[in-house]
């Protein structure tokens, strides 16, 4: 492949992309309460750049980081761009202490793929959520763990990666299963598939007994993205019924990346030189019943460009 | 003295809602379901299908949501006279005609269900001359005098009819707690796995069902052989009779599948309905102390008996005769025709167990790569537990020692201690990860050497 159709990867521009997204529709969720005394929940590492584009456009001030990396606590407190508390445990011990009684944007993005501990930071989540409160949860969705486990264990008649991932997430949660679903997008929608299910479950028990149900729980969209890995994010809101007015007024599906339906919106960074990212800004955004000056520019990256331009960041070149 | 007597009498008679409160209580929500099934069953069992397999044709379909639960099968229906005079009552009438080989035995199974789902149903049958519908809203039928449904006007439909002879129930206005649980996939999925698992025999027969629409597949045990007969599952056959009782016909199937812990165990049914699922309780003899001299004659259940299989399967016409409890969700361990089995179940478990414990000495003794045994047991082939020939066989394996003898190369086992320092120099100048490698890959050279 030609390297100018190749992307930096080091510089992540599709998960900034997915940052600015989410900061879109978490500005959305206004009508349940006022979005600087939202507190913000996420998984700081040493970059904090989830912290930083809250902080500054949304103006959430009380934040949390979780970091089970007790060794880069130095090098964490050294980076930290704010006054940010970070709790240096495992999420699934932090998680059940929060003050559950306020109004959360929370944000696990976990590096690795979906995992039975992932479902348990889960149901924390939906045991306790308060109406209002928002969440995503990305994995990795590249391939499943059970592929390369199945593929190292030599003994004959092994149990193949369907058979593990079976036995893994238990029968309740899987029942029928191909090897295909364990790869790449596929996989990735497997991946949110599971993680509504156990978000539903779980709320059907806390709903248990009770006529009218305390909370429900609204997915607002899933993302795929690939920075090198691929990713699966899955967004969505908990509240109460007697809050579904100011559900609707959130509006979600009139943000312009969201999908017709229920279809995933998949981050494609455009492969543009920086010269042709500034000829297309300069048209953007279009006026009615203009079209593209494209000159040398790819249809499919220029159409691709118009849609995600006000969420790439801005590319500096710096020569090598 | 108390004012709420009259003519010297206490009124001890029970209030409908207490009654139904009580008999919604003692059973968990998916037992409940699985009765429904067994109902469906028992009527399929009196249509079997003369060529082909028993239940080919047979439906049954479970559709439920947060709003509704339906059950409907084509399994012939069942007449007015018999929803007047017994399938209504609260418990069974002695004089009940019955199914023979029958699972529902017990006459409360569609009642609690009923209830314990909501406070609205409908239950539909026809028979091929016969068609009746009852329609009860339980808050007005708790409020009436009398132990009694009224009928409802039968509406004849594609699905149920008496030219397509079945039954169909469906129960609204949904208990909350019932509601959610049955909106999510996850009971869904245990329900499809319980189907699965506790109707087996009869999918295997050909009886199809559905749960909102997914097609539930048969499976069967694997069991391991080899072509020759030194490899093979334990098989007996045998009657329990009983003065004046019906008899009850018993198939004992011992041996090894692949590793599997959770697959692992024994696995009771009762005329064809399994009741036990991969036991590794007490209940079916494992950790069992012998009594005569305090040793132990089964061991607990361990990851290394990951590979064992125990079917036992008993079948009698007249169903007070199978070992299962009220519920179906065990065996009643004190009846005489489970005690009698039971122990031939362990006397046949005994070398399966043994044979085990060999493969573990072997495999501990050439690890999990080079153990002859372990080598043999991969390579055999698998039988299917219901098409094994019907032939009183013991479990037959492979002695240790012969099997050490066909690989040939006789191994044993060499330990030593070196000084830490010397294995770590040998390790890194070698490229080696442990200790162990570093003194596999020494002797190796050594042995090149001089061999040369």
């Amino acid at each position: 492949m030609n390297s100018f159709r190749r992307i930096d990867y080091s510089l992540r521009p599709a998960k900034h992309a997915e940052r600015r997204m989410l900061c879109d529709i978490f500005r959305r969720l206004r009508p349940f309460g006022r979005i600087e005394d939202y507190s913000y929940v996420g998984f700081g590492s040493v970059w904090f750049s989830d912290f930083s584009l809250f902080h500054r456009a949304l103006g959430v001030k009380k934040m949390l980081s979780i970091e089970q990396a007790e060794t880069a606590r130095a090098r964490i407190e050294e980076n930290k761009p704010f006054n940010i508390p970070v709790d240096y445990r495992h999420s699934k011990d932090v998680l059940p202490n929060i003050d559950w009684e306020q109004r959360m944007f929370i944000w696990l993005d976990y590096d690795d793929p979906l995992s039975m501990d992932v479902l348990a930071d889960l149901r924390t989540i939906a045991r306790r959520a308060k109406s209002g409160t928002a969440v995503a949860i990305s994995v990795q969705c590249s391939q499943a763990q059970e592929i390369a486990s199945a593929s190292q264990d030599t003994t004959p008649n092994a149990p193949s990666a369907v058979d593990r991932f079976k036995t893994n997430f238990g029968p309740t949660r899987i029942t029928k299963l191909t090897e295909g679903q364990l790869y790449g997008w596929n996989y990735g929608q497997l991946s949110a598939t599971l993680i509504k299910q156990e978000i539903e479950t779980e709320i059907a028990s806390r709903n248990s007994g009770n006529t009218s149900p305390e909370i429900l729980f609204h997915k607002i969209c899933d993302i795929q993205y690939e920075d090198g890995a691929k990713m699966t994010t899955v967004v969505g809101v908990f509240y109460a019924p007697s809050e579904s007015g100011n559900l609707e007024q959130c509006n979600f599906s009139t943000l312009e990346f969201m999908p017709p339906q229920d279809a995933p919106i998949r981050i494609k960074v455009p492969k543009l030189t920086i010269r042709e990212f500034r000829r297309l800004e300069s048209q953007l955004p279009l006026n009615e019943g203009m079209q593209l000056n494209l000159g040398t520019i790819p249809i499919a990256e220029a159409r691709q460009f118009e849609k995600m331009y006000r969420y790439l960041p801005n590319f500096a070149l710096i020569e090598s | 003295m108390s004012t709420t007597t009259t003519n010297n009498e206490i009124n001890a008679e029970p209030t409908k809602s207490f009654f139904v409160d009580m008999l919604v209580r003692d059973i968990p929500l998916e037992q409940a379901i699985l009765d429904l099934v067994d109902n469906s069953v028992d009527g399929a069992k009196s249509l079997v299908n003369p060529d082909g397999l028993p239940f080919d044709g047979r439906e049954i379909k479970i559709d439920f949501s947060k709003e509704k639960f339906k059950i409907w099968d084509n399994c012939g229906g069942f007449d007015s006279k018999v929803a007047a005079e017994y399938a209504f009552r609260f418990g069974r009438p002695n004089n009940t005609p019955r199914t023979p080989h029958s699972i529902g035995q017990f006459g409360v199974g569609m009642k609690r269900a009923l209830f314990k789902f909501g406070s609205h149903f409908i239950v539909r049958s026809s028979t091929k001359d016969d068609s009746w519908q009852i329609d009860i809203d339980v808050p007005t039928w708790e409020s009436e005098a009398g132990w009694t449904f009224p009928w409802g006007e039968f509406n004849s439909s594609e699905e149920i009819s008496t030219k397509n002879p079945g039954t169909e129930i469906i129960v609204d206005k949904l208990r909350a707690e019932v509601a959610w649980k049955f909106s999510t996939i996850a009971f869904q999925n245990a329900m499809i796995g319980l189907i699965k698992s506790k109707h087996r025999q009869f999918i295997a027969d050909g009886l199809s069902i559905q749960v909102n629409g997914n097609h539930i597949d048969a499976s069967s045990l694997l069991l391991l052989t080899a072509n020759n007969s030194n490899f093979r599952p334990g098989f007996d056959e045998f009657t329990i009779e009983e003065e004046g009782k019906a008899e009850v016909r018993v198939k004992i199937i011992v041996g090894i599948g692949f590793s599997s812990p959770r697959e692992a165990g024994w696995y009771v049914v009762c005329n064809g309905r399994v009741i036990l699922d991969a036991d590794r309780r007490s209940a079916t003899g494992w950790g069992l102390v012998e009594e005569s001299t305090d040793g132990v004659a089964i061991p607990s259940f361990h990851n290394q008996f990951a590979r064992f299989r125990g079917i036992v399967m008993f079948d009698s016409d007249d169903s007070s005769r199978v070992p299962w409890n009220t519920t179906k969700t065990d065996i009643d361990q004190d009846g005489p025709v489970w005690q009698r089995t039971f122990s031939r179940m362990t006397e046949m478990m005994r070398p399966v167990i043994n044979f085990l414990n060999e493969l573990d000495r072997d495999i501990d003794e050439h690890t999990r790569e080079h153990s002859p045994l372990l080598r043999f047991v991969n390579t055999a082939s698998t039988v299917k537990h219901d098409v094994l020939p019907r032939q009183n066989t013991n479990f037959a394996a492979p002695e240790r020692a012969a099997i050490a003898a066909e690989n040939r190369v006789k191994t044993v086992k060499v330990q030593y201690s070196r000084p830490v320092e010397d294995v770590n120099f040998l390790m890194k100048e070698l490229n080696l990860g442990t200790a162990k490698a570093v003194g596999e890959k020494t002797f190796d050279l050594i042995m090149q050497q001089m061999d040369e």
